[in-house]
């Protein structure tokens, strides 16, 4: 028995067109079912559980557009985005890629690192993308600079310089760690140049995971960065590429592990596969995890310390592409969640938004200085908790980014999380990385090839 | 009755949020009903309005209730537990009993922690005072209320 739930719009998996796609539900599972009239029709799983995704809805947030267009016109979503004036969520988190080229070569890479070209902008292009951010994106402005691995590049301090001067509050660096892990001087200095956390390519807490995922050993690596951090005072992100077939079993040994390193790490982030760039299979339904089943797969491998239940929806983007918990750390090691969906919708979703873009340390605002009591050494007191959570706190969060099977413009077009074009635009970071089964894309080749230089036949 | 609130605990108020008009709900509560705690110059006295316990701190001079500071908590007190048989200096005037150094239960969201009070033993009351309320319990409050909204 099948039902309908939505219409949308999605792409051909062959030709990346536009075509009409359908939301419905059989046995309690949501697809996208899509047809192109030339190319046939597929059918994708994209939620378990039509109660869960359809409730989902109630916490959308009031969406706030962005203030300024980079076109516009309205334009053909997803075919000519830019941002154009039909987008309906302003920008969060800007992605400036500084390099597409990797110290490594995963056979899992969504940003196709070590192409067949090379984008390695000057600082003077590198300055036109920080300029888009802020021309088009208020304060507080947050960018990450991303890869390829930035950190190949010896003048990422400079970058990072450059970019606080030009009005850029908040730098996070996307790495892979390998560098980091064996200079401490250049972390220092990406430090004071005012990096402010790493979102840190983590799989897993076996080695047997990174020969999968990333083609060799590499637990002792991360764990050596991760000290030089705890060492110069750099917050981490861990970020997990989640794959049912090679570690989603460890989910709740890396949980266990971001505890144990907090205040270092700050939050360990579940990033489902998703299938653009380079991948070694045509994924079926099997291959990939919902957010749903992660959520629940959580609470398994926790033993119930985290349940599903504690995941709630940003409400910034879409209410399906992600969701989040944060958890104040106790001493033995368990976590105390603060986040549950049995609290119902936010009472205030305007609010969302801005909310998302703000410090943990914000909550600290309730607190009047002047009025900290004696010390006190029960463990169990509420002012025990509040001087924990201050510094031990653990954000869990997963987005399920999409592609060119499970993309739908309903989704794309509430995105906030934005790539930075060499030529001026800000286009949704997973569709701006979709391609079809022949590696064309619709966005990323075409952008940057024009400055790059072509580096192998 | 008149009462007295400076500019200094007039900002302090509005700072947290507060009403002179709660606190008046208070003092008046208070002084009908003798439910307050007293050193013989300054009491402290609590009512439950709305979601919040407020608490007035205040002295009697002749006809005036002159206000020193308000404050409020959410948290809802358990249970008490008695540290000391120690008297803090303080007498619930209710009663006339020695009020006495201790700690409550309090919960709020679904979870329960403790924090230091004044407590009386025989009623089971308990007074928090003006440090605690507005630095680890509203701090609390806020948390769990910021992740809800």
């Amino acid at each position: 028995m099948s039902r309908k739930i939505g219409e949308t719009a999605a792409l051909c998996p062959k030709c990346l067109k536009t075509i009409p796609a359908e939301k419905i539900v059989e046995d309690d599972i949501v697809y996208i079912v899509k047809t192109c009239d030339e190319h046939g029709s597929w059918k994708v799983r994209i939620w378990e559980g039509v109660d869960e995704y359809l409730h989902l809805y109630d916490f959308a947030a009031v969406q706030k557009p962005p203030e300024k267009f980079v076109i516009d016109e309205l334009k053909d979503c997803p075919q000519d985005c830019g941002l154009c004036s039909g987008h309906k969520q302003h920008t969060c988190l800007n992605v400036v890629e500084v390099t597409n080229l990797c110290n490594m070569n995963c056979p899992i890479c969504f940003a196709r690192a070590n192409t067949d070209y090379k984008f390695h902008p000057d600082m003077d292009l590198v300055r036109k993308m920080l300029q888009t951010v802020v021309d088009y994106v208020p304060s507080p402005r947050c960018v990450q600079l991303s890869g390829g691995e930035p950190t190949i590049r010896d003048d990422l301090p400079d970058i990072v310089r450059m970019a606080k001067d030009m009005g850029i509050e908040h730098i996070e660096v996307n790495t892979n760690g390998l560098r980091i892990a064996k200079d401490i001087d250049y972390l220092r200095a990406l430090k004071e140049a005012g990096v402010d956390t790493f979102y840190f390519q983590f799989d897993g807490t076996r080695d047997d995971i990174y020969q999968q995922t990333r083609g060799r050993d590499l637990f002792e690596i991360k764990k050596q960065a991760l000290a030089n951090c705890a060492e110069v005072g750099m917050g981490v992100t861990l970020v997990a590429t989640v794959s049912p077939n090679i570690n989603i079993d460890n989910l709740g040994e890396m949980i266990e592990f971001a505890a144990k390193n907090v205040p270092t790490v700050k939050g360990i982030h579940f990033q489902p596969i998703f299938y653009v760039g380079r991948y070694p299979i045509d994924p079926s339904d099997e291959d990939r995890i919902s957010l749903s089943q992660l959520a629940n797969a959580i609470e398994e491998q926790t033993r119930g310390m985290l349940k599903a239940d504690n995941f709630i929806p940003t409400s910034c983007s879409n209410v399906h592409c992600d969701i989040k918990s944060l958890s104040v750390v106790l001493p033995d090691g368990s976590l105390f969640p603060m986040t549950t969906m049995a609290l119902g919708p936010p009472r205030d979703t305007e609010n969302i938004a801005e909310k998302t873009r703000t410090e943990v340390s914000q909550f600290w605002r309730f607190i009047e200085e002047t009025m900290d009591g004696p010390s006190e050494s029960d463990d169990n007191s509420w002012k025990a908790f509040v001087d924990r959570a201050k510094t031990h706190y653990l954000t869990v969060s997963s987005m399920a980014f999409q592609d060119v099977w499970t993309g739908e413009t309903e989704r794309w077009e509430r995105c906030c999380i934005h790539m930075v074009t060499p030529d001026g635009r800000l286009v949704p970071f997973c569709l701006f990385n979709v391609n079809n089964k022949d590696g064309e894309t619709l966005y990323r080749h075409q952008v940057f090839r024009p400055y790059a230089e072509k580096i192998k036949e | 009755m008149e009462y007295v609130f400076s500019d200094a605990v007039k900002e302090v108020l509005g700072k947290r949020g507060l009403k002179e008009d709660d606190i008046k709900a208070v003092i008046d509560y208070a002084e009908g009903s003798n439910d307050k705690i007293t050193d013989g110059a300054k009491n402290i006295a609590k009512k439950e309005i709305g979601d919040l316990t407020v608490y007035a701190v205040y002295a009697v001079d002749g006809g005036n209730a002159v206000v020193e500071s308000g404050y409020a908590h959410k948290m809802k007190v358990l249970d008490i537990v008695l540290d000391s048989s120690d008297a803090e200096g303080w007498t619930y005037a209710k009663n006339g009993a020695q009020v006495r150094k201790g700690h409550a239960n309090l919960t709020y969201m679904g979870a329960t922690r403790s924090g230091p009070a004044l407590v009386e033993p025989t009623s089971g009351e308990a007074w928090f005072e003006e440090y605690l309320a507005a630095s680890a319990l509203a701090a609390a409050e806020g948390l769990f209320e910021a992740k809800r909204a």
